[in-house]
Order: structure tokens, then C-alpha cells, then sequence
């Protein structure tokens, strides 16, 4: 996101250092280790789409060092190996080239693939401490010797091996200027002996008792007892997220905001400013300071905290290609191959990471229908945040109908779309990597890059949201919309008029159609058709510039009418019947 | 026989694979041996484990890889 820079064609390849491997191998970690930018990885394929750009340092310069898309060719079959094989067609200085130790034969088709671009490669065999689990050893010098190449045994989350990756980087960077007849021996082929002879050679596999964690890697994959693990994994996951969210809500931050923050804040800026507009918009009902600092940091945090947390464990332990595999079956039949479980779940972050990270996916039917299902039904945590926030402490069981309505409208629309839009979903094969204790420094890492992602993006709309709403109120342009809005609002959704302020915020950010309900003093059906309204509702702003980005302008008109129009309808639906329901109860 | 046909926990050669570059990428060429691992309910794939690694293998691809059992 910040730091993933789009593919310009600008960046000096050339003279670049070009960081290669298949999907998964660690590739990720060793961008950072070499430059120092902290990259998301993640423990599946697909992470890397983007191109990223850093700079190392080799010999006392900096030099330039790309990340490629992971792929496990150059036959420009997806996206991502197009790009990656445009790159190399213009050339570079150095390719590092990296290896997964416990998938050599794999690895090593990349590696004959990229002999033809002449240019010198270095190769990183990374993760030999997973292979030396699983009792896989490999003669690294031997490798190198039939490689034609240095090739580094590395333990990327550990940085063993880094600093002489390093040291090889920069010696075959200056050599490269210096004298290029001096390579030439290294860029015999591999023809004189095939892939299959090499890993004989070089590869020694010893049995060694499986290690519990290999166990429970492959019981996850079978259906008993795979399928209660992964519901008590998602339970568990579910558990944290709403049961932690609310503990820290109510026990640290809300207590820390209403009677330490808000006192002191009101009470200064009563001090400097009589009473009226300007003061009413800094400390009155929906005063900046008041709730624009109460409903980021005490409401939606927590929650946005907790799912980061959980989120990052699951990709870090390689649990989702696990749960990919499991859920592959079901998830077909709307459509989506397995391992579309992922950008989905991701969904329940944020809608943008997750509708760019569909570009992953083999076909455009596939990215569409996630797409849509994501816009449609998904909320994002900040939003999950707030309907906890307005139905939790009110009636559990309204927020569980919000959920279930959700899921029942994800399984229909996905269905429906399956049918409507041309194409099949392909057949797939997922490489499940193995399971891996996350690694404590990157987890956290991780955690807090989403973290400060989301507080640049969510703080500075919600402010500017919350000053809109403050605004509308202070001025009688909340009367004006009302009225204006009155029939929708309240013949057909029975909200109270100031209601209509939700949909406007709404359209800025997902949570803003939900959080101005909390001061409304609504009835339980109230809140229900208010949050039915509010997850339904457009997805906000940046969904729509990222859907108008990846797919066409028509593509995100569409889902804009789309979601509005179910969210108006179910909304009034559920008003109607509540009330007759309430009506029928009464007599 | 082909590999969708297998029962969990059963070895296997391979002995004729469908031209697919993906297949060939993970290792599924004919003369390897693997293990049937797990199959996945919902006409979901099937698992199996080739040299200490777990993959899985769509019906599809599955129904048209030719197998011959281990004894
Ligand atoms: N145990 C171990 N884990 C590693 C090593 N290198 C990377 N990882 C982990 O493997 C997973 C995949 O790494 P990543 O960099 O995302 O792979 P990429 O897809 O090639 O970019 C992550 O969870 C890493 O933390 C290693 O040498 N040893």
C-alpha cells in the first residue's frame, strides 16, 4: 500500500539488483533484510503482486534492488509473471534468485528459466531450518558448483546467511561493470544435466520422526479433524476480535477518553470560547474533538487492533491455505476457487487490500465475483467495530441477525453471479506451505504497519466526516435533508430525520453511516434497520476510486446502484415486517 | 486408475499426467510416487503429500492423472 510502488516502467532496471523466486519462499524477508523496508510477507502464495523498490547497500553505494512478483515461471501466464518477465527482458545487474530448500526440483525451473537473460545470478537457499525439520539436507556447494553460481544457505527470519548474500550482491554488482567477459563461465546452462539429476546430487532426505507441527499441519488438512479445527480456529479468531475488542474498549480506552479526555478537553475549550457555533462544533454533540477522537481511538481501535492481530497470526502460521483447501469445495459453488478465502477474509479488514490482492486470482470472473461479494456484504472491521458498538451492550442477538443476514446475501449474491457471469472458475492447485511458528519480530511488525495504515487513512476522513456532521447540525441544513429525505428516512425505514446524516457520512467512510445512530436514543428494530441500512450502504470513497481503478467506471456504477438500492430495500423490508410483527404482538 | 479414485492414505505411482504447466511446476510428472494424504468432501480437491510437501490437486487435474498403485 504506502510503500507497494505501482509498475511505471521508470525505475532504473538496469542497473537494479532483480530479487526472483516462486510464491512463499521467503522472498519478502529478504527485500526487507537487503533494504531495510519492511514489506508485508505472508505464509502463502500470492503476496506480491506490486512491484516494490528499495535501495541496499553494496560496496559502500546504494544500489537499487527490485522485488518481483513471485512466480513459479516465465510464461507469462498471470499478471504477475508478465510483469516480472517484462522487467527481466530489460535486463539488470545482478539476479538474486530464491530458493525454498524443502522444494528444490520446484525452484530450480525458475531457476534454469532465468539462464537466459545473462546476467549474473546469486541464489539464496532460504528456509534450510524448515528443510533440516523435515530432514531434507542439500549440498549447497555442490549446488553451486553445478549451478555455475554461488548459492547461500540463508535463514531469512533469522538473517543467517544475510550478511554474505550481501557480500555476493555487491561483489557480482561491480564485477558486472568491470568486466563482463569475466562471467562468462557462468553462464553455461544447466542443459548438461537435468533438474532431476542435479537434486539427486545435491539433496539427501533422512526419515526423521515427524515434528508435532508437521502433524498438526497435515491434520488440519483433513476434513475430521480439520473441519472443527478450522471452526474452532474461526470461533477462537471471532472471540478475540469481539470479547477482547470489548474488554479493552470498556476497561482501558473508554474510561481513559470519557472521564479523563473529554472533561479536560471540554472544559479548556470553554474556557478560551463563549458559547455557539465554533464552540459547538469543537466540544457540542458531534464536536471534533469530542467524537473524533471517541469513535476512532475508544470504539473502532480495539476491534481494528484485534482482527490486524489475528489476521497476521493466521497468515504468518500458514493457516489459511490449510483453510483454503477445506473450504475449496463450498466456496465453488459461488464461484470462487479455495484460496479466494484469503482477500475475503482479508475483506473483514478493509475492502481495498482485499479487492487489489484479487489481482492473485486466474480469472476475471473469479476477481469479479469476489469483488462484488466483498462491496456487497463484507464489512470492514472499522464497521464491525461500530455495530458492536451500537448493538453489543443493546441486544446480542440483533447483532448475530446482522451477521447472519450478511452471510445469507454473500452465499445468495455469489451464487447469483456464478450463474450471470461468463466463464469458469478454474481449476487450481494449492501448495500448502508448512505450518510455521510466526516469527515474533515480523508479527509485530506486521501488526503495526496495518496498524499505522489504518490510522493515516481512517483518521483524517473520520475528522473531516465528523466536522460534515457537526457542521450539518450546527447549521439547519440538518432540517433541510430531512425533509428532504423524509419519506425514505421515515415512512419507509422508520428512522428519525436526523438519521439521513448517516447516509451522507456513509458515502466518506463505512463506520460513519453506523456511529451517528449511538446519540440517537434508537428502539432495538431501529438500530437493526439502521445497521442493515449501514452494511449494505455503498462501500466508502476509497473502495470506489480502487474499484474504479482495477475494473472499468461501469463495473463500480453498478456496485454503487447495486448496494444502495439492496440496502434501502432491506432496511424498509425489515421495518415493515418488524412492525407488523410488533403490531401483531401488542394486540 | 486415475488419482481421484484413490482412497486416503494409499501410495501411488504416477504414470501419465495431463500436458499442464502447473502440474509440472509442483512436481507431478509420471514416475513419481506419492501418497494420498486426504480427499476433500464437496468435490473439493485431493490432497497428497510428494516429497514432504502437502498439495493440493483439483477434481479436475485429479480425474485425469493416471495412477498405478503401490504394494
Ligand atoms: N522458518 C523460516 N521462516 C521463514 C524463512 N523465510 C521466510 N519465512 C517465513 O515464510 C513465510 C513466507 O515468506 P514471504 O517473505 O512472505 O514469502 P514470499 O511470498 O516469497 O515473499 C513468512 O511467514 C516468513 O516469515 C526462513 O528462512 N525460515
Amino acid at each position: 500500500m504506502d510503500c507497494h510502488v505501482e509498475y511505471d516502467g521508470k525505475f532504473d532496471h538496469k542497473n537494479a539488483v532483480l530479487l526472483i523466486g516462486n510464491p512463499n519462499v521467503g522472498k519478502s524477508v529478504i527485500f526487507s533484510k537487503l533494504t531495510g523496508i519492511h514489506v508485508m510477507s505472508s505464509n502463502y502464495a500470492g503476496t506480491t503482486v506490486q512491484l516494490m523498490t528499495g535501495k541496499m547497500e553494496a560496496n559502500k553505494a546504494k544500489v537499487p534492488v527490485v522485488d518481483l512478483p513471485g512466480t513459479y515461471s516465465l510464461q507469462a501466464n498471470s499478471e504477475a509473471e508478465m510483469v516480472a518477465v517484462n522487467i527481466l527482458n530489460q535486463g539488470g545487474r545482478v539476479i538474486v534468485c530464491v530458493l525454498d530448500a524443502t522444494n528444490l526440483a520446484r525452484d530450480l525451473m525458475l531457476a534454469r528459466e532465468l539462464e537466459k537473460f545473462q546476467v549474473p545470478i546469486v541464489y539464496a537457499l532460504n528456509l534450510v531450518d524448515v528443510a533440516e525439520r523435515k530432514g531434507i539436507s542439500i549440498d549447497s556447494k555442490e549446488l553451486g558448483r553445478l549451478l555455475h553460481a554461488p548459492v547461500i544457505e540463508t535463514v531469512a527470519t533469522k538473517n543467517i546467511g544475510i550478511p554474505q548474500l550481501k557480500e555476493s550482491i555487491a561483489y557480482f554488482y561491480h564485477a558486472s561493470i568491470d568486466s563482463s567477459e569475466r562471467l562468462d563461465s557462468s553462464f553455461k546452462t544447466l542443459h548438461d544435466e537435468s533438474i532431476d539429476e542435479i537434486v539427486n546430487q545435491v539433496e539427501t532426505i533422512s526419515t526423521v520422526k515427524q515434528t508435532w507441527i508437521d502433524r498438526i499441519g497435515e491434520a488440519m488438512l483433513r476434513p475430521i479433524p480439520g473441519v472443527p479445527i478450522a471452526m474452532f480456529v474461526l470461533a477462537l479468531s471471532l472471540g478475540i476480535v469481539v470479547g477482547g475488542g470489548k474488554a479493552l474498549r470498556s476497561l482501558l480506552l473508554l474510561p481513559i477518553v470519557n472521564d479523563f479526555y473529554v472533561p479536560n478537553i471540554t472544559a479548556l475549550v470553554e474556557r478560551f470560547l463563549s458559547e455557539g457555533a465554533l464552540q459547538n462544533i469543537l466540544v457540542g454533540e458531534f464536536g471534533v474533538l469530542v467524537k473524533g477522537i471517541e469513535w476512532p481511538f475508544a470504539l473502532i481501535l480495539p476491534y481494528v487492533l484485534l482482527f490486524y492481530f489475528v489476521l497476521s497470526f493466521l497468515e504468518d502460521s500458514g493457516y489459511l491455505p490449510r483453510l483454503a483447501v477445506l473450504v475449496d469445495g463450498l466456496l465453488r459453488k459461488v464461484g470462487l476457487p479455495g484460496h479466494n478465502i484469503v482477500p475475503f477474509i482479508m475483506g473483514y479488514g478493509c475492502a481495498v487490500p482485499a479487492i487489489l490482492g484479487t489481482r492473485a486470482s486466474t480469472s476475471y470472473k473469479e476477481r469479479l465475483i469476489l469483488t462484488c461479494l466483498i462491496s456487497i456484504g463484507v464489512p470492514c472491521t472499522a464497521q464491525t467495530g461500530a455495530f458492536i458498538a451500537l448493538l453489543g451492550d443493546q441486544s446480542i442477538l440483533a447483532l448475530l441477525f446482522i451477521f447472519i443476514l450478511s452471510f445469507g446475501v454473500i452465499i445468495f449474491a455469489g451464487t447469483m453471479l456464478n450463474r450471470w457471469v461468463p466463464g469458469r472458475a478454474e481449476p487450481v492447485i494449492i501448495d500448502v506451505p508448512s505450518l510455521l511458528v510466526p516469527n515474533f519480530s515480523s508479527f509485530m511488525k506486521k501488526i503495526w504497519i496495518r496498524l499505522k495504515h489504518f490510522l493515516l487513512e481512517a483518521e483524517i476522513p473520520m475528522m473531516l466526516g465528523i466536522i460534515l456532521a457537526a457542521l450539518i447540525f450546527e447549521t439547519a441544513l440538518i432540517h433541510l435533508l430531512g425533509s428532504w429525505l423524509e419519506p425514505l428516512m421515515v415512512h419507509w425505514l422508520g428512522l428519525p430525520k436526523e438519521a439521513s446524516i448517516t447516509l451522507l457520512l456513509g458515502i466518506i467512510r463505512r463506520e460513519l453511516a453506523v456511529m451517528p445512530l449511538l446519540e440517537m436514543n434508537l428502539s432495538v428494530l431501529q438500530l437493526i434497520v439502521g445497521s442493515v441500512v449501514a452494511l449494505f450502504y455503498l462501500p466508502c470513497i476509497s473502495v470506489f476510486i480502487v474499484l474504479v481503478k482495477e475494473f472499468k467506471l461501469k463495473v463500480a456504477i453498478y456496485l454503487f446502484l447495486a448496494t444502495t438500492t439492496l440496502a434501502l430495500l432491506f432496511g424498509g423490508l425489515i421495518h415493515q415486517i418488524g412492525r407488523f410483527v410488533l403490531f401483531l404482538l401488542e394486540r | 486408475m486415475n488419482l481421484y479414485e484413490m482412497k486416503k492414505n494409499t501410495r501411488c505411482f504416477i504414470e501419465g499426467v495431463p500436458n499442464n504447466q502447473l502440474l509440472s511446476i509442483f512436481g507431478i510428472r509420471p514416475g513419481c510416487e506419492i501418497c494420498v494424504l486426504t480427499r476433500q468432501p464437496f468435490h473439493g480437491p485431493i490432497v497428497v503429500k510428494h516429497k514432504h510437501r502437502n498439495i493440493a490437486i483439483d477434481k479436475h487435474f485429479a480425474l485425469n492423472i493416471d495412477v498405478r498403485l503401490v504394494n
